[in-house]
């Protein structure tokens, strides 16, 4: 008796913390067989490249918690990354300083960012097009959109320093000689550059900071509250007086913003603007963090600490495939079965259904 | 006075039915349109162009029209129609390099295709009847698995060295007319002069033909036999089909075997038409055949929906896509156009609730 009741205790211990100790699982698999995999510079790398898909994880968060869903995000992504990087390029080319065109180029970006959000809250909330199918019609609209503004092609001839910023690194380590933040430690020798550390990627450390701000927001405040009640039960959140058409409308600009970050980031990242291919499966890989990382997709359910998770655990899979120099293209089979197997278990241990916020 | 009623009652009567067609009015609007501003676009040519763009979307929407009126959702028809042509177009090299003649080796490839296809709408159907995982995340799932098996098997390159014969068949007519002269069956001519071959009629592409001969037997099994009164009762409601003694897992089970089985046909018609076999063939084709299928009258709550619809859905995309090239407008315009056609086509579902025909 009392060992069927620990066993079901184990049971549910590990259907509620698979994602983690899958994740620990991997880091330990990955250091044993792949060289240079347990080494601060890649960890560094894991993060660096994490950045965009944590960012789309973090809005489709909040929409899986309501209960809904952003199919949009990637192309979402894709189209801000196009606008912002054209708006750049054209400044520039008008005469204006590379900071100037950084600093327009990114704020029109997540202006124009707010708009697929709004159309698709507006459906949703108002129009009662179900999330699925609004979200579909914006993945259409906005990749259109992308393909059509930038013609097809990659856009160039951005401010130089906008790669620079975007590779950047807090602090800078050259041991025994020099630390610096922000830039690189002047007079460099060529032998230096080799020894040189560069300590947390800038755009990690922003997207931290996005990070921290969302999960207080969904955590600590009404906001967040509210977003667990609609996901919970729609007609009890109308019946305690939430607003829930203009909340749902929030929810998805939020998702869109946080596109929109990312579409930015991964400009600064690579210094080029590129629309978003229908292959490159972002949306994919920001549902499968999220769902990985415990959150239901009937909603009321889901952390962004899971999402974390599930998103880190894609990427470390990611790049210990890459350094163990198997295909990269096993990280989409992979993804698939992890996805389906985290619904999976959690069909299997209904006692996870009760871990709310 | 009764005539004023009766009147009215026609009146309405073709308000109704204006309403429940308007899919079709669209289509005609959109060809009217086309036909003004573009150049040669009602030319036979250019209208059996249409049919052939209209493939991959009506191929795939006819599984997708199956799995929607389960009220389902499979998102794992674009990568399964490139996973399709990758196996399709492997085998016929692989078969080629064993000796076998063109002959041979092209419909032998495509019956492989046809089977390894029902491997990844068996598990997508096993996942969702059995296992209970929600369809739209079954079938995500096996969109990245299929997509990653794909790029791994054509090694990330499209593969080429197929026989010349798939070429043919996939770029053939079933009939070329040189009028008053000649009448040929499934061959080009081969020797007509130059002004013989400008005068020449080609007469239905053969894909075209082998598609629709598909669509019209699937279209009877949706209609007209009880596994088509099933899949309605199905997506009509679980619990009373479970309870009037339908095999609800294994029907399920069949419905998502056949939305690949389709994808993968489409997928062998891609490599036939571009003798080639590629991982991200069908990569934009999901959002087209779930808009297809919509525009056609299902409901995405199941229990509603026909082929005839999906034909016509296929067809307003198609034609959109032909007439922007016509009219030398990118055609990647196109993605704006359907995302908002689809999200209209649910609104009007939507607000008029007494349009959408019920299921056949």
């Amino acid at each position: 008796m009392q060992d069927q009741a620990v066993g079901r205790k184990i049971f549910a211990f590990l259907g509620e913390k698979w994602a983690s100790i899958f994740l620990v699982v991997l880091l330990v698999v990955f250091s044993l067989v792949a060289r240079n995999f347990f080494a601060v510079k890649n960890f560094s790398n894991i993060l660096y490249f994490a950045t965009t898909y944590l960012l789309l994880a973090a809005g489709e968060t909040f929409v899986i918690v309501t209960g809904g869903i952003d199919l949009s995000v990637g192309f979402v992504m894709g189209f801000v990354g196009v606008v912002s990087s054209i708006v750049m390029r054209d400044m520039l080319a008008a005469g204006n300083s590379q900071t100037v065109c950084m600093l327009v180029g990114t704020l029109v970006g997540l202006a124009v960012g707010v708009l697929p959000g709004l159309v698709n809250g507006y459906l949703v909330a108002r129009l009662r097009v179900p999330p699925f199918i609004a979200t579909l019609g914006m993945y259409g609209v906005a990749n259109g959109l992308a393909l059509n503004l930038s013609e097809g092609f990659p856009i160039y001839f951005l401010p130089t320093r906008v790669q620079e910023i975007g590779n950047s690194f807090i602090a800078y380590l050259l041991p025994g000689k020099a630390f610096t933040f922000f830039e690189r430690p002047p007079n460099l020798q060529p032998g230096d550059l080799r020894n040189l550390i560069g300590i947390i990627p800038g755009t990690v450390l922003v997207v931290a900071v996005i990070l921290l701000l969302s999960i207080f927001l969904l955590r600590r405040t009404k906001f967040g509250q509210h977003t667990y009640a609609i996901g919970g039960s729609k007609d009890a959140a109308i019946r305690s007086g939430i607003n829930v058409p203009r909340h749902l409308m929030g929810i998805y600009v939020l998702s869109s913003v946080f596109a929109s970050f990312a579409g930015i980031i991964y400009v600064f990242r690579i210094g080029v603007g590129n629309f978003t291919t229908f292959s490159s499966s972002f949306e994919l890989f920001a549902i499968a963090g999220v769902v990985i990382g415990g959150a239901s997709l009937m909603g009321g359910r889901g952390t962004l600490g899971g999402a974390i998770i599930g998103v880190l655990i894609l990427n470390t899979l990611e790049n210990g495939l890459n350094i163990t120099g198997i295909p990269a293209f096993y990280r989409y089979i992979a993804t698939g079965l992890i996805l389906i197997a985290a619904v999976v278990i959690d069909q299997l241990t209904p006692e996870r259904r009760s871990t709310g916020a | 006075m009764p005539e004023t009623v009766l009147a009215a009652r026609r009146r309405s009567a073709t308000v109704l039915w204006m309403g429940r067609n308007w899919a079709l009015l669209f289509l005609l609007l959109e060809v009217a349109f086309f036909s003004i501003l573009g150049s040669r676009f009602q030319s036979l040519e250019n209208l059996q162009n249409i049919f052939v763009a209209c493939l991959p979307v009506l191929i795939l929407g006819m599984g997708q029209t199956f799995v929607i009126i389960t009220g389902g959702i499979d998102l794992s028809v674009g990568f399964v129609m490139g996973f399709g042509a990758v196996i399709c177009a492997k085998f016929m090299v692989i078969l080629q390099a064993a000796g076998l003649p063109p002959s041979a080796s092209i419909p032998l490839a495509a019956v492989i295709c046809l089977v390894v296809g029902v491997i990844p709408g068996f598990v997508n159907g096993t996942l969702v009847a059995r296992l209970k995982v929600p369809p739209f995340l079954a079938t995500f799932g096996m969109y990245g698995i299929a997509y990653g098996v794909s790029e791994i098997v054509s090694e990330n390159t499209p593969i080429s060295g197929l026989p010349a014969l798939a070429g043919v068949i996939g770029n053939e007519y079933i009939f070329y007319i040189i009028p008053r002269k000649l009448f040929s069956f499934l061959v080009r001519p081969g020797n007509a002069s130059p002004e013989d071959m400008r005068a020449m009629l080609s007469i239905i592409p053969t894909i075209v033909a082998i598609a629709f001969i598909f669509v019209i037997v699937f279209a009877f099994i949706l209609r007209r036999t009880r596994f088509g009164q099933h899949t309605y009762a199905i997506g009509g409601n679980m619990d009373a089909a479970t309870r009037s003694g339908i095999n609800v897992p294994r029907h399920l089970t069949w419905v998502y075997v056949i939305s690949s089985c389709f994808a993968s046909l489409s997928g062998i018609m891609y490599a036939l038409k571009y003798v080639t076999g590629r991982a991200d063939a069908g990569s934009a084709r999901m959002l087209d055949s779930v808009v297809a299928v919509v525009i056609g009258g299902a409901s995405l709550y199941g229990g509603t929906g026909n082929v005839k619809g999906t034909i016509v859905g296929a067809l307003i995309i198609a034609t959109l896509e032909t007439g922007m090239v016509n009219l030398g407008v990118p055609s990647h315009n196109r993605y704006i156009a359907i995302g908002m056609i689809l999200v209209l086509a649910v609104l009007i579902d939507q607000f008029f609730p007494e349009l959408v025909g019920k299921g056949e």
